[in-house]
């Protein structure tokens, strides 16, 4: 048993993706406070090349459990296999889908704890102390693993919960993964892919998302919320209703079955607030929402509640934005 | 070709939900629903059930006694019988200790799709079909926004980066759905009165072959404290304003907190 | 006999409340402003199994209890009042078939009933015979194997959607309505029928109000309902069980405005307080409340006593609906005043109630003919009725 913490390093095209740097950003944190080391499991294609830099965010090793294009659960395996051996106080997982996988099959195949998806982690008393949102953002609860539960504890993250900071140093130590049983789940396999045409952005890693609901109308009032975004460096998202009348793609989908994002900035324009789309975007620094309705649930929860039209409201908004930046 | 959907019952959302003393969720005096999520799950049974690629879906739900209420609930919606498990040694059982005893009675049912919803709504947890999946040694097909059975295979559409992908696997399969299934049907009166003759079963731990003591005293986690978040200032208003001077206002209060 | 809901009685009202709330309630105020039909929520109803409650399983119906069949209108006319007549005309217009239609007739239609592909009204008010059921004119004349109709009636609800109608008319003159009058199925293709104009009306505007005109209508002998002269008869039997539906209905409304005036007036501020705390306010949703309920529990007593088939039956039902119906007016009315000026507008659902209200006080019976029915009881059972 050491007092390393593990974490799940995804990559994909060639590169790590953002939740990959994230974690290790938290884990070196978490290790530094457990006097252990940041141990990353490096999986998808990329990972054998590009593991070494997993190093200029803290990670002290990193374990390639495979470098294909294949389904994140196809390495459950071998995630299993590496952590049996690594023996680590804790393990890290980003909260997608992927990730969720991932940490499903650990729980799964090794009975450990599990915890999250949580907003803050910290090591206390040499166990790891997790702080996440329950009933809808209501209550926050404070856990830890039972008395004498066997490590390591699996713990959910979300996006943009460490911030990797800039221009890290260092290399980590790369290392083959241990040979794995044939698992069941290896043999899922991606039988069609189809490609957007449009190019999609990842809503996690935006720092100021301006999001459109059910009053934006249309495919074409996206059109204002665009320009907006553009003036303000951030993206467009948007709630379920809008996704589900097909005026965006679903990738751009924030709420309970979406994104779960945690921009400093969101704009909320049409979007009437409900719980299930409440709990993919409370934890932004700033909400600023515009609505018709003045009494849409969500200006009960914005810091800034404008009523009125978007579609006069938002073009205002972006002329001014410009003028200010002088552009 | 047989579909067991894997539900639970949770407290009503937007109800005055709380957390006991002894720091478990309260569930008394609360009304209590299916699981939203697990009915996208219920509906993507019901649609493999009418077009033929299934004969027959069962509910599978853990739970106290008063959870055979929801398994009546989805046997209104459509479906053909419904089991319970249902034992003390349950309460308070966390992720782990209900893939456990699901993975159990899965073994038992023997479907060739294990269907769950992806995510339960009180305590937000989404590890039980991965769970399951590698307690039954089965390939996993989760977050599907549609699923297909057909030639010994399941498929499962799933969103990816940039677009979607199918995924397959060979039978049986653990999966999961999203709500992109499509809207749940509504339980007919037909349906009411029917779910009533259908059959419902209930079993305890032993008749899984399962001990108390193999669930760990049921928890691997433990809730240390339960407060309410931060209070937030109150919400800054603007309000009957022309559009220019609104867009102002606001570009202002962006300035302010130095976002622009 | 019990007339306390059981819990399955719970369980469909919590399931038809559901649908309510997610699907009727929203479309309320466009319907009533539109004046359209809302097909979409009766092929809603007619896909939930809820056009099928009168009839028998071996029809495709789910025969329901009347206080199962109370409580389901109940819950649709607390969201809307036009929407719920969709399941009260389908029994109503059935009722005569049901009661006194031959097992070929029942054979033939309810089937389709049952399961809402046809809709069927009712036929019996004319222009100059509302009260006056006797005073009917409209003939059928026997030819060969057939009836042929001539007349018109007015007034009746669904009459220009429906696809059959049970329409009443002379077969005997000279025999006057009480004796005379006959009771037949037509099917609205038949030629020479016509649904000329619909009225405008001050509530329930979704629902088509129509007058019907019959131009040598030739329906079948087997066609007919009951034995020549029964008409006026089988016309009584069915009202006295058919404005239950309306007690309902009323007690639907009723509701919705006792719960429209509670939320309005726990948000609503003035003088720096809740409205609903100020105790003048409290004391009327107090007497809305406690009456609206009085109604809902004398019309579950009066079902129960349908399907008992107890012998004072009418006395039980017109009491049902004069109760409920007088009860929905005052509430709804109470509800406008509790919202105050905002009641007035049409922002706001309860002034629509309360348009709807009103004609559960006028159909069916108005409520100075139920008291005529109720008082031949009281009378009756004091043994002090005139004899004859």
């Amino acid at each position: 048993m050491s007092n390393d913490i593990l974490f799940l390093a995804e990559f994909n095209g060639g590169a790590p993706a953002r939740s990959a740097i994230e974690l290790a950003t938290g884990a070196a944190e978490l290790a530094k406070q457990a006097g252990g080391s940041a141990v990353g499991l490096a999986y998808g294609r990329g990972a054998a090349d590009g593991a070494a830099s997993l190093g200029a965010h803290g990670a002290t090793r990193v374990v390639v459990l495979g470098d294909d294009d294949r389904p994140a659960i196809t390495y459950a395996a071998a995630a299993v296999a590496a952590t049996r051996e690594a023996g680590a106080l804790a393990l890290l997982a980003a909260a997608t889908p992927n990730g969720r996988d991932l940490a499903a099959a650990l729980v799964g195949s090794l009975h450990v704890p599990a915890f999250g998806p949580v907003r803050s982690a910290r090591i206390a008393d040499g166990v790891i102390e997790t702080e996440q949102a329950t009933l809808q953002g209501r209550v926050i609860t404070t856990s830890r693993p039972a008395e004498g539960a066997p490590t390591p504890s699996i713990v959910l993250v979300l996006a943009n919960t460490f911030t990797p900071s800039e221009g890290g140093q260092g290399s980590a130590g790369v290392t083959q993964a241990p040979a794995a049983e044939e698992s069941a789940f290896g043999a899922a396999t991606v039988a069609e892919s189809h490609e957007a045409d449009a190019k999609v952005v990842n809503l996690e890693e935006a720092t100021v998302i301006v999001a459109g609901g059910r009053g934006v109308g249309g495919e074409d009032g996206f059109g204002p919320l665009r320009e907006l975004a553009d003036a303000l460096g951030g993206a467009v998202g948007a709630s379920r209703a809008a996704a589900d009348a097909g005026w965006i793609p679903y990738q751009l989908q924030i709420g309970q079955t979406g994104k779960v994002v945690k921009p400093s900035l969101y704009i909320g324009a049409g979007i009437s607030g409900a719980i299930q789309h409440r709990v993919g975007m409370q934890t932004a620094e700033h909400v600023i929402a515009i609505n018709r309705d003045p009494d849409a649930p969500i200006g009960e929860f914005a810091d800034l509640f404008v009523v009125g039209d978007l579609f006069q409201i938002i073009p205002a908004l972006t002329d001014e934005i410009r003028r200010r930046k002088g552009s | 070709m047989k579909i067991v959907v894997c539900i639970k019952q949770v407290p009503a959302t937007g109800a005055d939900k709380r957390y006991t003393d002894d720091l478990r969720l309260d569930r008394n005096g609360v009304e209590a629903i299916i699981n939203p999520l697990d009915e996208y799950a219920i509906e993507q049974a019901l649609r493999l059930l009418d077009d033929g690629s299934v004969e027959s879906v069962t509910y599978l739900s853990m739970g106290p006694e008063q959870a055979a209420e929801a398994l009546r609930r989805a046997l209104a919606m459509g479906g053909d019988e419904a089991v319970l498990i249902t034992d003390p040694a349950l309460a308070g059982a966390d992720e782990w200790a209900t893939a456990r005893v699901l993975a159990a009675a899965l073994d038992k049912l023997a479907p060739d799709v294990a269907l769950m919803g992806m995510a339960s709504d009180d305590a937000r947890g989404s590890l039980v079909p991965g769970a399951v999946a590698a307690m039954r040694s089965l390939p996993l097909l989760s977050y599907g926004s549609e699923l297909k059975v057909a030639g010994g295979e399941a498929r499962a559409r799933r969103l990816s980066a940039t677009g979607f992908d199918w995924i397959a696997a060979p039978l049986p399969v653990v999966a999961s759905v999203t709500d992109q299934v499509g809207e749940p049907r509504y339980a007919s009166l037909k349906g009411i009165m029917a779910a009533k003759r259908k059959p419902l079963e209930t079993w305890s731990l032993a008749d899984l072959g399962l001990t108390a003591d193999e669930l760990s005293g049921a928890a691997l986690t433990q809730v240390t404290d339960a407060r309410a978040p931060e209070a937030k200032p109150p919400t800054e208003r603007i309000e009957n304003l022309p559009a220019a001077e609104a867009a102002v206002k606001i570009a202002d209060w962006l300035a302010a907190r130095k976002l622009i | 006999m019990t007339y306390l809901p059981t819990a399955e009685h719970d369980e469909l009202r919590a399931a038809v409340r559901e649908l309510a709330a997610e699907r009727i309630a929203p479309r309320a105020a466009a319907i009533d402003e539109t004046a359209e039909f809302p097909q979409d929520l009766r092929e809603l109803l007619a896909k939930q199994d809820l056009l099928g409650t009168c009839f028998g399983e071996e029809h495709g119906g789910t025969a329901l209890d009347t206080i199962a069949q109370s409580i389901l209108v109940e819950e649709i006319a607390r969201a809307d009042a036009t929407t719920s007549l969709i399941p009260i005309v389908q029994k109503l217009g059935s009722l005569p078939i049901i009661i006194a239609g031959s097992d070929e007739q029942k054979d033939r239609y309810f089937p389709r009933l049952a399961s809402g592909e046809w809709l069927i009204a009712f036929a019996l008010t004319e222009a100059a015979a509302g009260s006056d059921v006797a005073s009917n004119r409209m003939r059928a004349t026997r030819d060969g194997d057939d009836y042929v109709l001539n007349g018109s009636k007015r007034f009746i609800t669904h009459g220009s959607v429906a696809d059959v109608l049970t329409v009443f008319a002379l077969t005997d003159p000279a025999a006057g309505g009480r004796k005379g009058m006959s009771a037949f199925i037509v099917e609205t293709t038949t030629p020479g029928f016509a649904a000329p104009r619909v009225e405008h009306k001050m509530g329930i505007r979704g629902s088509p109000t129509a007058e019907l005109t019959f131009d040598d209508v030739r329906v079948p002998a087997e066609n007919l309902v009951g034995p020549e002269g029964d008409g006026f008869k089988i016309a009584m039997a069915t009202l006295d069980r058919s404005r239950l539906g309306i007690a309902a209905q009323a007690v639907g409304i009723a509701q919705g405005a006792v719960d429209a005036a509670v939320a309005y007036a726990a948000d609503r501020q003035q003088f720096g307080e809740r409205v609903v705390d100020f105790q003048g306010i409290q004391w009327m949703l107090a007497d809305m409340a406690s009456q609206t309920e009085a109604a809902r529990q004398l019309t579950y007593a009066a079902a129960a006593r349908v399907d008992e088939n107890a012998p004072d039956l009418p006395y039980w039902t017109s009491s049902a609906k004069l109760v409920a119906g007088d009860t929905a007016m005052r509430v709804t009315t109470d509800a406008v005043q509790v919202l105050g000026g905002y009641g007035y507008i049409t922002e706001y659902p309860v002034e629509r109630m309360m348009r709807d209200a009103k004609i559960t006080q006028l159909y069916e019976g108005t409520q100075q003919i139920q008291r005529l029915i109720i008082a031949r009881q009281v009378l009756q059972r004091a043994g002090v009725a005139k004899p004859g």
